[in-house]
């Protein structure tokens, strides 16, 4: 049985705490604390993180969606890479680099594979080259001799003769095209289009 | 005939048309071969018959079993060398070979169609050669009949690397550098 003294003294609580409720500026309280100190008295380790199971709320985070939601695009233009760059101290990240490791996980034949090598032969200056190193004495004593020397220059004073002929019958016949060079299947094949140079 | 040599206008004549100049020099050195061959080949069967019979055999140029004989070895030297590597002696000495009118590998039958064809460029008064001077494609009645046509099959750029090899050479053992031969542009 409630003894009714108590059962008063409670009514008139509550009674109390609603009307002082009511008079309450909650925003006004918010104002006054001073929150930084309060968090300052706060030891977070103790009464919060250490009660968190990071892993399991990690593994309740769908990280595909989460990552489906971030405009990477947009992130990366708020990103000044050169100022990240500039942070970044090259010879100490390649001190750390084990490059032997990483040549190990290369597929070299794949690289090559993946090489124009007859573009690259092309964009040689095969002259400067010969002369400007031991290449020439080195392709001089394993190649040929006299002979070859003797076919080279026949051959070309053939063409040359070839040329000066043909250039006299084009004028005479005043033929203002040449004909085709070459057979069709032995005509160099026209350069590729890029993506990038077929675009108007 | 040449001009300047600068590496970026030297160019490879590999595949090209074959001009008048180098198909009749290399025409010239296989008739001269294909004679020689021949008579040497007489004198040997005329000393064999010496050795062993004892009589004294001569071949008289006008006789016509020897013209036959002539004709037809000429006709098998040209015909062989075509079908089997597409150029015969003196073609493989100006770097220039026969291929199909398309730029392929001449078949065999071809090549003896060729061979075969080959006289009539002379019977015509010598006309059937004038495609080489004056066609565009440089190809004799005998490349139109058969369905062939003559390229050049050297390499001028690896000629010229084989110069200035030597010319390295040269100037390593402190000697003047030689003219250089190699100076070919491509036709205007």
């Amino acid at each position: 049985m409630t003894d009714p003294a108590e059962t008063l003294a409670q009514q008139v609580t509550e009674r109390v705490v609603d009307l002082l409720v009511s008079a309450l500026d909650v925003n006004e309280l918010a104002a006054r604390v001073d929150l930084n100190a309060l968090l300052g008295r706060i030891d977070l380790n103790a009464a919060v993180l250490n009660q968190v199971n990071v892993n399991a709320l990690l593994d309740r985070v769908d990280m595909n969606a989460l990552l489906d939601r971030v405009d990477v695009n947009a992130l990366l233009d708020h990103v000044d890479v050169n100022a990240l760059l500039d942070h970044v101290d090259v010879n100490a990240l390649l001190g750390r680099a084990d490059v032997d490791s990483l040549l190990g996980r290369l597929d070299v034949n794949a690289l090559l594979g993946r090489v124009d090598v007859n573009d690259l032969v092309r964009r040689m200056d095969m002259d400067a080259l010969v002369q400007d190193t031991d290449l020439g004495a080195v392709m001089a004593r394993s190649t040929g001799g006299v002979a070859s020397d003797v076919l080279d220059a026949a051959r070309s004073q053939a063409v040359g003769l070839d040329q000066f002929v043909d250039r006299w019958v084009r004028r005479i016949l005043r033929r203002k095209q040449p004909g085709p060079a070459a057979p069709p299947a032995l005509l160099p094949a026209p350069p590729a289009v890029t993506p990038a140079q077929a675009a108007p | 005939m040449s001009a300047s040599a600068s590496p970026a206008n030297l160019v490879t004549y590999q595949a090209h048309y074959a001009g008048a100049v180098s198909r009749f020099a290399a025409y010239a050195i296989d008739i001269t071969l294909g004679t020689g061959l021949f008579s040497l080949a007489l004198a040997a069967i005329s000393y064999g018959v010496h050795v062993v019979t004892g009589h004294q055999v001569s071949w008289n140029q006008s006789n016509i079993l020897v013209a036959i004989m002539y004709f037809a070895w000429l006709g098998v030297y040209f015909a062989y060398s075509w079908a089997v590597s597409g150029r015969t002696f003196g073609m493989a000495v100006l770097g220039i070979r026969v291929v199909k009118a398309d730029g392929t590998t001449l078949p065999p039958s071809r090549a003896v169609v060729r061979t075969l064809a080959f006289p009539l460029s002379f019977l015509l008064f010598g006309l059937g050669f004038l495609g080489i001077l004056v066609g565009r494609e440089h190809r004799a009645l005998h490349d139109v009949i058969a369905g062939s046509a003559v390229i050049y099959a050297w390499d001028a750029r690896a000629a010229r690397l084989r110069f200035l090899a030597r010319q390295a050479e040269l100037t390593a053992e402190g000697l003047p550098p030689a003219p250089d031969p190699i100076q070919i542009t491509p036709t205007p």
